[in-house]
């Protein structure tokens, strides 16, 4: 059948009766049949929506679609009574029948009339902005503690707390929830509950409550000292950012400061805390191939912007990289902005400044500079300038005739064009028939000083580059020496002042960049892994997430569609970047960034979050079991100039967290997991803390806070490093387990069994898992037996040989309670045929021991 | 802690209205998606390792991989090129300023061994592999399969784990969480590392990343048994079964006092796993049961130490297949202890190091396939032999070697479930890049999980933020290979 053109229709139907047209059957059933399932919730074509008013008048990609009263004029008549198979609508299955064009014709003619309906009406505006998450925090009118809020729902279920607990379990639970420690026997037999809030006190003022909760921090930030990937090598200096975090929660540092130094500290005086921003992992496997190379970077700012966006936000930012999130506000825009405030941040070692021993030497905040020159790679970026020559010349240098390893010239396609040009230099400096230091070392591809060239000349030099054809140069890195994984090896013979010009003949030359704007800070000093920050080039939204297909331009921004936008000026520096987006997920009017903090203290006292994703406060996300109670917590904390010891005291001393452990059937059939909290809900200790509690049963825990950790691991010098448990542990790994120096993704056989994390991605949540492998562990390992034989003997010294004393003494210090007289009867026989030590042992296995309740 | 082991929840008792997860309840909303919902597999805490029903009838039930750390050249094995013995020496067409890897390439450069027709469908396998080669009746090849990095650690992340990135659970860590297993005296997910040395990117292709702990492989070897196996020597018989006695006393008594908390169960429970699996474990590494044919067979007194050594671990793999165990990985190479010393990664001299490495492989591997042929153990078995990335067929710029090549390379499948004698897709006449029915490793994965009777779409679990699956959000099911 032919089809006839848009025009003879219109003016055929023009005559038709309005009345005659009923929008919902004709017009609605026709959109909703044959177009929605393409441009509707699922699907949106051409940016198009027909299944709701304000859509369908919006239009699409290509503009309106519907021109009210002229049919001829709409692009939705033209599409379904085309003759193209191209542009024809529906493009699958059959075409709409002469009756539905010419009820759409006369629809539009008439006036396009859709007389809303609630879909209309809940459609009007985006929809997605109405979830719970992006509201406003609100105090709760009602309610003034967490047991109010608590109780409220308990009596709406029909269910009862459990009486509180007794003062043994309560101190026990203490004691563990704040420090991740025991208390001793002796704290136990003086304690009455009258003293909890002394004793509250107590315990979050020790220095143990802060390696207790750094180590949850360090597992959604997923922080390791080491690379990641094959080589995996070891970060040597990644550990302060670990010392960073205790002490911050020691000090009970505002929540707010707390986030805006992890992401801008070298603006704030705490060089450290940028540990989180290169905390993840970095593939060190250089590689010719520039597609390999873009996508490493790529992987690396991957990295940045979405554990920045889990871990303060509860957002999951990282699902728009390829495209717009399929579920929240979030277009792939936002993913783009939110990276240009980490382009310029690099993996790498800087100075620490607070730690020099001068601290007026070099001033901490250097706002307007940009990054002194280091012996790692030095980043110039320019507009881009059409040229056939560059020269790189040398004005100053740290120290005799400086020394580059590698000058490499980017064009505009990525391309590192100093590969193929012809060099000349200034001169080179001799040293033998075999020298490390030759010309064609500049832009050989290799890095370190082995393959470097050192000027001739104290202080100056030159080099110039001829490419093979004019190119659009963009960039240009040049280093002392890179080799090193993380640091570098070689510090000395720095260029520390330079220009880079460039010329089409070789006659003029224009000068694109020189050290002018770089701070002097010196190298020298103690060193930290928390980034460098370079200049960043333009950020563009790469097609598909192909960093090989780069589209338009994007600004700096926080997240578009929620709170309100984040302001910052044209011009600002790479650091007023990441602190504008600090600025604006600490404000007041974020609605996210207080609830999952608390959210995120209330996991791990109750083993399970109000809202039970605690990365994800999406749609995707749990909803909060108990919202309110969310709300009034947000609020409280911001409300208390950002204490999270503030939040921490109203939890530990709500009664749900008093409370008896003890299960009940009939409440379990209305809320099997207790997340209404009909009792304090118990569970396995995690890896850290049975190891702690471990040795500090048997006396031999070493207190010794900060500075490098220990290693679970034999040393290893191979260049893919290889990870093998130690085969016994001594006084030196006896420290508290958040201190043993983190590799990625390499568990020691013990511990590594217990649903550690392993720092390959953020985990937020651990699981807690029970295995074969747990008990082996637990029984034959050096380390259990020589914990087992050391507890024996602290017990020997402390009550003598006499067996009930000794029994005793076990349960006092692995259990805090006395035994009874059935336990008593059970051990005596092991003891006098098999000695203390094999008590000992079967004690740690215990489930009481291994259990908080 | 995390929901998903739960006895509580396990039992199924109602969450009242507190429902964990919003897609679940969106999903049911809106009634659409019915079949596209995540399947998570409800797991009893007290027996982890219990057999859990496939989503549908499968055709495999156990996996053996077979992973050649380094990238063995599949130009010089399974991926016949005569254009390559034609061309010898001359540029490769189109190639241009072609930047690898390690960087510029040279010419053309022909196998470094010869190829021959093999068995009855004759397909043409060179003489590197002899013995491998005579198994070609058997072989399922995939000649497109492609990787999406060019570097060995992200590149054998993603034939581990789904991801280049670190930190995502293994194929097997997948496959145990699903399935379980069929024997509660051994882990349910084994893996048997090189002589020489751990594969190159280690333990991350056993981890169970964010998966619970027991879904994690258990590691060991001929040479290593698995860590705190052994009771310590100094505790005698009776010193350990009064141990276990008064540890059992005092658990019973424990959980009496604190009604209803199965986990507790669960621990009780998993300390008696661990006394059989103490038994069962030392049983599967003692080799001096099987016969002296199946030993000369295997190779395992091989003067040739490193290839004795391998040869044990493949009569391990045997014999922890016959055990029940759900998913054996068996690694021939290691980490780099200099390019191509320690694996297949031959840059610089190719000749040499494939001389050394083939003979470790070729016997051993496929007295394997050979021994679980004539047992039967093919029938349930899905064996994939297969490595990170290939080879190019030139030499690298000034070297005797070939460069990282992801763009095309082979593996194959064996055993239940696939097709033998086939071989599907292929790469162009040089065995540069995959040009016919170009595959992924998400497409592998979808397809060894599809032969366990699991839908790769749905196979999930939850964590910061996502539903995680093995194939990510990518992956199409080979039908063609499917027997």
């Amino acid at each position: 059948m032919k089809i006839p053109n848009p025009c003879f229709i219109a003016l055929a139907l023009s005559h038709l009766p309005l009345q005659a047209l009923d929008f919902e059957r004709e017009v609605r059933a026709t959109f909703n049949q044959r177009c929605v399932s393409c441009h509707g919730p699922d699907k949106q074509r051409g940016d198009l929506r027909l299944d709701a008013k304000s859509f369908a008048f919006k239009g699409g990609s290509e503009g309106p679609v519907i021109v009210p009263g002229q049919s001829a004029k709409s692009a939705l008549l033209a599409r379904i009574t085309s003759s193209d198979p191209d542009l024809r609508m529906p493009p699958k299955g059959e075409r709409l029948s002469p009756a539905q064009v010419k009820a759409m014709a006369a629809w539009i003619d008439a006036g396009a009339s859709w007389p809303e309906n609630a879909q209309d009406r809940a459609l009007a505006s985006d929809p997605r902005l109405q979830h719970w998450a992006w509201k406003p925090i609100q105090r709760p009118a009602q309610g003034r503690s967490i047991d109010d809020f608590l109780q409220r729902e308990l009596n709406s279920a029909g269910l009862q707390m459990n009486p509180p607990t007794d003062s043994r379990t309560l101190l026990r639970r203490l004691h563990f929830s704040i420090t991740g420690l025991p208390p001793s026997p002796e704290q136990v037999a003086d304690f009455t509950v009258a003293q909890k809030a002394r004793v509250i006190d107590e315990l979050l003022a020790s220095p143990r409550f802060g390696e207790k909760w750094a180590r949850h921090w360090l597992d959604v930030v997923r922080f390791a000292e080491s690379d990641g990937f094959e080589m995996n090598r070891a970060r040597a200096n990644a550990w302060p950012y670990r010392d960073y975090v205790i002490e911050a929660f020691n000090a009970d540092k505002p929540y707010n400061r707390f986030v805006r130094e992890q992401l801008a500290g070298d603006a704030l005086g705490a060089d450290a805390a940028t540990g989180f921003l290169v905390g993840g992992a970095k593939d060190r496997v250089g590689s010719k191939d520039p597609v390999l190379t873009a996508n490493q970077r790529a992987d690396e700012l991957h990295d940045m912007v979405s554990t920045t966006a889990a871990t303060f936000l509860g957002v999951t930012l990282n699902c728009a990289r390829c495209h717009d999130h399929k579920f929240d506000p979030i277009p792939t825009t936002d993913y783009y902005g939110v990276l240009a405030a980490f382009q310029g941040v690099q993996h790498g070692e800087r100075l620490w400044r607070e730690k020099l021993a001068d601290k007026a030497a070099p001033p901490l905040a250097q706002p307007s500079l940009r990054p002194a020159i280091g012996p790692g790679p030095n980043e110039e970026n320019f507009v881009p300038q059409l040229a056939r020559f560059l020269r790189f010349t040398i004005t100053a240098s740290s120290g005799s005739q400086p020394c580059i390893d590698e000058l490499e010239v980017y064009n505009k396609g990525g391309a590192n064009v100093a590969r193929q040009a012809r060099v000349k230099v200034s001169g080179t400096f001799e040293d033998g028939r075999h020298s490390k230091h030759r010309m064609e070392f500049i832009n050989d591809g290799r890095y370190g000083n082995d393959r470097s060239w050192i000027s001739k000349e104290p202080g100056r030099g030159w080099i110039e580059m001829e490419f093979t054809q004019p190119q659009e140069l963009v960039r240009v890195i040049f280093s002392r020496d890179r080799s090193g994984s993380g640091g570098q090896r070689f510090k000395d013979r720095l260029v520390t002042g330079y220009r880079v010009e460039v010329s089409a003949d070789r006659k003029q030359w224009k000068q694109v960049a020189s050290e002018a704007g770089r701070s002097k800070t010196s190298i020298e000093g103690p060193q930290v892994y928390a980034g460098t920050f370079q200049t960043p080039g333009p950020t563009r939204r790469n097609h598909r997430g192909d960093p090989t297909q780069p589209r338009e331009e994007v600004a700096p921004s926080a997240l578009s569609r929620i709170g309100r936008p984040m302001t910052l000026a044209a011009n600002s520096s790479e650091q007023q970047r990441r602190l504008a987006l600090a600025d604006w997920i600490v404000s007041s009017d974020n609605p996210l960034t207080a609830r999952v903090i608390v959210n995120r203290l209330w996991h791990h006292y109750f083993g399970c979050g109000l809202v039970d994703t605690p990365s994800d406060f999406g749609f995707n996300g749990g909803r909060p079991s108990h919202p309110q109670l969310l709300d009034f917590l947000a609020s409280e904390l911001m409300q208390n100039g950002w204490s999270l010891k503030h939040i921490h005291r109203l939890i530990l001393n709500s009664r749900a967290f008093a409370q008896g452990s003890q299960w009940k059937a009939e409440a379990a059939t209305r809320d099997s997991q207790s997340r209404l909290l009909w009792r304090f809900p118990p569970r396995r200790l995690e890896a850290e803390a049975l190891r702690d509690s471990m040795l500090s049963s048997s006396g031999l825990l070493d207190l010794k806070m900060g500075g490098p950790g220990f290693d679970l691991f034999e040393p290893n010098e191979n260049y893919v490093k290889v990870y093998v448990t130690k085969a016994q542990y001594g006084p030196a790994e006896y420290r508290r387990m958040v201190y043993q120096s983190k590799p990625r993704t390499m568990l020691d056989d013990f511990f590594g069994a217990f649903d550690c994390p392993d720092a390959g991605q953020p985990q937020p949540k651990r699981t807690s898992s029970t295995t074969p492998l747990q008990a082996l562990n637990l029984l034959n390992s050096r380390f259990a037996l020589d914990q087992a034989a050391a507890l024996a003997k602290r017990i020997e010294t402390e009550v003598g040989k006499a067996p009930k004393a000794q029994i005793q003494r076990a349960f006092a210090l692995l259990y805090q309670r006395a035994a009874r007289a059935d336990e008593m009867a059970a051990c005596e026989p092991l003891l006098a045929a098999h000695g203390l030590p094999l008590l000992t042992r079967a004690l740690y296995n215990s489930n009481e021991f291994i259990r908080l309740d | 802690m995390n929901h998903l082991l739960h006895r509580r929840q396990f039992l199924g008792q109602s969450v009242s209205g507190l429902s964990s997860l919003a897609l679940a309840s969106l999903l049911r909303d809106d009634g659409l998606l019915a079949n596209e919902a995540p399947l998570r597999p409800q797991i009893d805490p007290a027996r982890p390792y219990a057999p859990r029903p496939a989503h549908f009838a499968p055709r495999a039930k156990q996996v053996l991989m077979i992973f050649c750390s380094g990238a063995l050249s599949h130009v010089d094995t399974w991926d016949y090129k005569p254009e390559l013995f034609k061309r010898h020496n001359q540029p490769m067409p189109g190639a241009g300023n072609l930047i690898t890897f390690q960087g510029e390439q040279g010419n053309l450069i022909k196998p470094i061994r010869d190829f021959k027709p093999r068995g009855q469908s004759g397909k043409m396998i060179s003489d590197l592999l002899p013995n491998l080669a005579e198994l070609a009746d058997d072989m399922c090849f995939i000649h497109s399969m492609t990787a999406k990095s060019n570097t060995h650690g992200p590149a054998e992340n993603q034939m581990g784990t789904g991801f280049i990135l670190d930190g995502f659970p293994s194929c097997g860590a997948w496959v145990s969480y699903a399935l379980g297993s069929e024997n509660q005296n051994l882990p349910a997910f084994v893996a048997i590392p090189d002589p020489r040395g751990v594969p190159q990117i280690g333990p991350r292709h056993w981890s169970s990343a964010f998966l619970p702990a027991a879904f994690q492989g258990t590691a060991f070897n001929a040479q290593k048994p698995i860590p705190n196996l052994a009771t310590p020597a100094q505790f005698s018989p009776a010193a350990e079964q009064a141990t276990r006695d008064l540890l059992r006393r005092l658990n019973d008594a424990h959980l009496e006092r604190n009604p209803g908390d199965s986990d507790l169960a669960a621990r009780i429970s998993a300390y008696e796993l661990a006394a059989r699996m103490q038994l069962a474990a030392a049983e599967i590494s003692d080799l001096r049961g099987e016969s002296a044919a199946t030993r000369t067979l295997y190779g395992t007194e091989d003067s040739n130490s490193n290839k004795a050594g391998f040869a044990k671990n493949c009569l391990m793999a045997r014999r922890l297949l016959e055990q029940g165990v759900r998913f054996v990985q068996l690694f021939n190479g290691s980490y780099a202890m200099g390019e191509g010393v320690g694996n297949w990664d031959g840059h610089k001299t190719i000749h040499q190091q494939y001389a050394v490495h083939a003979p470790i492989l070729d016997q051993p591997c496929a007295a394997l396939l050979r021994d679980l042929k004539a047992r039967g153990m093919l029938r349930d078995t899905l064996v994939a032999f297969v490595t990170e990335f290939g080879r190019m067929p030139t030499f690298q710029k000034g070297a005797n070697g070939r460069d990282h090549n992801p763009k095309g390379f082979t593996v194959w499948l064996m055993g239940a479930g696939v097709k033998p004698a086939t071989s599907h897709g292929a790469t162009d006449e040089f065995g540069y890049q995959a040009v016919e029915k170009v595959s992924t490793i998400y497409d592998l994965h979808a397809t060894l999980l599809h032969l366990l009777g699991l839908n790769h779409e749905r196979l999930s679990f939850y964590n910061n933020g996502i539903e995680r699956r093995l194939t990510d959000v990518h992956g199409h099911v080979l039908k063609d290979i499917v027997a």
